[in-house]
């Protein structure tokens, strides 16, 4: 057991750290900017920068872009650019799944045409997961992809997809097996979003001007080279792709972050005698640490190279909890003025709404823990 | 980083569980419970193990101190390991025979084993004290809660160096928050297992969603706990690591005693069933250092500096 950083990752994370510091000094995410025109523009800059570092991919195989890395560093990656607000936009999705199951699954033509404008910073993916009647029950999608001629004809719709305004492609989940079919019965398409057919409509929402979308596809067809992997193999390989994905944006990162901004705050104001308040910033810390620790093990597992394990479900979970613990300490410490637009409680709190829904909602990560670590029976 | 046991880490508490099976476990803990006593013969079997070197020992450290604590207590071990594994050896102090206590000045609640100990380190501003005591005029208090409890009275005691006191109370976070994680650990698996087993309105207990969710909850409070608790140990009881160890070691304990009580209903409330061992004396550990509140303050003044 050991718990430093080695000499090597801790040397990537200062010259990281002072990159970004020169890099992002004049850039604020506009918090509730997510899929804003001024966020992704600036996203796009950037990527192709960090892509010119080697940054973009450092995990990859160096034969599709990569730096060949090890696990840590592209995690530290990941936790830097969390605490500023993920300035690499929707990026970060190619980056840690869309890339790598393309590289897993796909075919030589379709890693050699999609891989190295990902690698270079080109373009922007986003998920067709969910959908108006499948979300936490995923499996239960409905969006229909039928064979006709040389290619697929897509009907149906996908909700909640973030960045669908301005991405390119979409990772899309539809039904080539019977409505029956559940599972066994999906199938991954790769599907440029210039594709007739294809309409993308905005939700208005809470967290973000941009941050939801509806996915319209009426008698739209692709070719069949937009397939990925076998067809009705797709439930496999989503597991799998995103086994870590749980853990892959690193929300404790940014709370703990905001946590130290807002003890800021609160000794400018005066606030911070308050034996009260003292402790929810003390709880909250901790929550956020437990969060991190617990990620790490994850980590560990996956540079490793085991199988991923229900500890990610663990980890999930505590990173819910650190989210909220901070959102809510902002509103209960700063008062009215922590609801401002654009405040940083504001955005903490608001950003922490969404956190026990995305990428798993907090509950299926407990009814996971529930059987894969305690094996507590099924009802 | 490496989240593993290493093979001497795996060796090391083979051994101490092979020496636990035979010093401690619940039996041994209800006979000395009995009579209030504290167990010379499992301190003697530690020190001749080794296992009170272990801290600075070179091919071994606090680390693996820590982890012998977390399971010294999961064994309800009845012996004072934190001030013996953990705080005598970081300030450099060869831990004396018997109990040995931990307290802070101005803090006049009764310890454990107060009336058993012959020696006590008293945190008092920056300095510790090391104060002999004399256990025939300590002041026992009467109490349920599996350790005797009592006021020491010291006898004469002489001044540690400036400084002291924050390695001591940073190493007793630290160690107090291993023996929490330890008996939080055994009355999980008590209320888990019971949760498999125990029929009721024709299935099992543990398949309502209900009971299941709080359950994973715990085991989300607890793993978070006991890696911070490893880290902190790692990091030689760093003011904010111990504290962050301790704060949420200690939100955790309230939680697992309540819900842990809850799932084995009154079953768990009889003194013939075992899980009470571990329970009643968490509570002990949850009042030390100013409990959870003073450890959620602790972080505070370690990671952004006192008030104003």
């Amino acid at each position: 057991m050991e718990f430093a950083w080695s000499e090597q990752d801790a040397a990537f994370r200062r010259e990281l750290v002072a990159f970004l510091d020169r890099e992002l000094a004049d850039w604020q995410r506009s918090e509730t900017g997510l899929g804003s025109a001024v966020y992704s523009e600036f996203s796009r800059a950037f990527v192709g920068k960090l892509a010119d570092k080697g940054w973009l991919t450092p995990h990859w195989p160096p034969e599709y872009g990569g730096g060949g890395q090890g696990a840590w560093q592209h995690f530290v990656l990941g936790e830097e650019m969390w605490k500023r607000g993920e300035p690499r936009g929707p990026q970060y999705m190619n980056v840690n799944w869309v890339g790598p199951a393309l590289i897993k699954y796909g075919t030589e033509q379709q890693r050699r045409t999609l891989l190295p404008p990902i690698a270079r910073g080109e373009v922007f993916w986003c998920q067709g997961f969910s959908e108006p009647e499948a979300g936490t029950d995923l499996a239960a999608l409905r969006t229909r992809a039928v064979r006709e001629g040389d290619g697929f004809v897509l009907n149906g719709q996908k909700i909640w997809t973030s960045y669908a305004n301005v991405a390119d492609y979409c990772f899309l989940l539809a039904r080539t097996g019977s409505t029956a079919s559940g599972r066994a019965g999906i199938s991954v398409f790769l599907l440029p979003l210039d594709t007739p057919g294809v309409e993308v409509r905005r939700i208005s929402g809470l967290v973000g001007e941009h941050s939801f979308n509806e996915l319209f596809l009426t008698d739209a067809w692709i070719p069949a080279e937009c397939l990925l992997g076998e067809e009705n193999e797709g439930w496999r390989i989503v597991r799998r792709t995103l086994a870590y994905e749980r853990v892959g944006a690193p929300r404790y990162a940014r709370a703990a972050l905001v946590l130290d901004r807002l003890a800021e705050r609160c000794r400018e104001a005066g606030l911070f005698g308050d034996e009260g308040i003292q402790e929810q910033f003390g709880a909250a810390r901790a929550q956020c640490e437990a969060a991190r620790v617990l990620v790490y093990r994850v980590i560990d597992e996956r540079a490793k190279a085991k199988e991923p394990s229900p500890l990610a479900n663990q980890a999930r979970a505590a990173m819910v909890l650190a989210e909220r613990a901070v959102g809510d300490l902002a509103v209960d410490v700063l008062g009215s003025e922590a609801l401002a637009e654009g405040e940083l409680g504001d955005a903490q709190f608001r950003n922490s709404l969404g956190a026990g829904i995305a990428a798993g909602s907090y509950e299926v990560q407990l009814n996971l823990i529930t059987r894969l670590i305690l094996k507590l029976p099924k009802d | 980083m490496d989240f593993e046991l290493s093979s001497t880490q795996r060796a090391l508490l083979e051994a101490l569980d092979t020496l636990l099976d035979r010093h401690a476990g619940t039996e041994r803990s209800r006979e000395l419970a009995e009579l209030g006593a504290y167990d010379r013969e499992l301190e003697a079997a530690l020190r001749e193990g080794g296992f009170e070197e272990l801290f600075g020992a070179e091919e071994a450290g606090p680390l693996d101190a820590t982890l012998a604590v977390e399971r010294i207590a999961m064994r309800l071990g009845a012996v004072t390991p934190v001030p013996r594994m953990l705080v005598l050896p970081a300030l450099g102090l060869e831990p004396p025979e018997g109990p040995v206590v931990l307290a802070v000045a101005g803090d006049p609640g009764p310890i454990r084993y107060g009336a058993q100990a012959t020696r006590m380190l008293l945190a008092d501003g920056p300095r510790c004290v090391l104060a002999e005591l004399d256990p025939d005029t300590a002041e026992p208090v009467p109490s349920a809660y599996g350790y005797p409890l009592a006021r020491p009275v010291s006898r004469k005691s002489r001044e540690l160096g400036p400084g002291t006191a924050a390695a001591m109370m940073n190493w007793w976070r630290v160690g107090v928050s291993a023996e929490a994680v330890g008996m939080m650990r055994q009355a999980m698996d008590i209320a888990v297992t019971y949760a498999k087993d125990r029929k009721v309105f024709g299935r099992a207990l543990g398949s309502f969603q209900a009971l299941q969710h709080r359950l994973a909850e715990l085991s989300v409070a607890v793993e978070g706990a006991r890696w911070l608790v490893y880290e902190a140990a790692f990091s030689g009881a760093r003011a904010e690591s111990a504290a962050v160890a301790a704060a949420h070691t200690m939100a955790a304990l309230g939680r697992v005693t309540r819900e842990t009580h809850q799932i084995m209903g009154a079953v768990g409330l009889t003194t013939e069933h075992d899980l009470h061992l571990w329970t009643l004396r968490m509570q002990t550990l949850r009042t030390e250092l100013g409990g959870r509140r003073g450890h959620d303050r602790a972080v505070v003044a370690a990671r952004w500096g006192r008030a104003s």
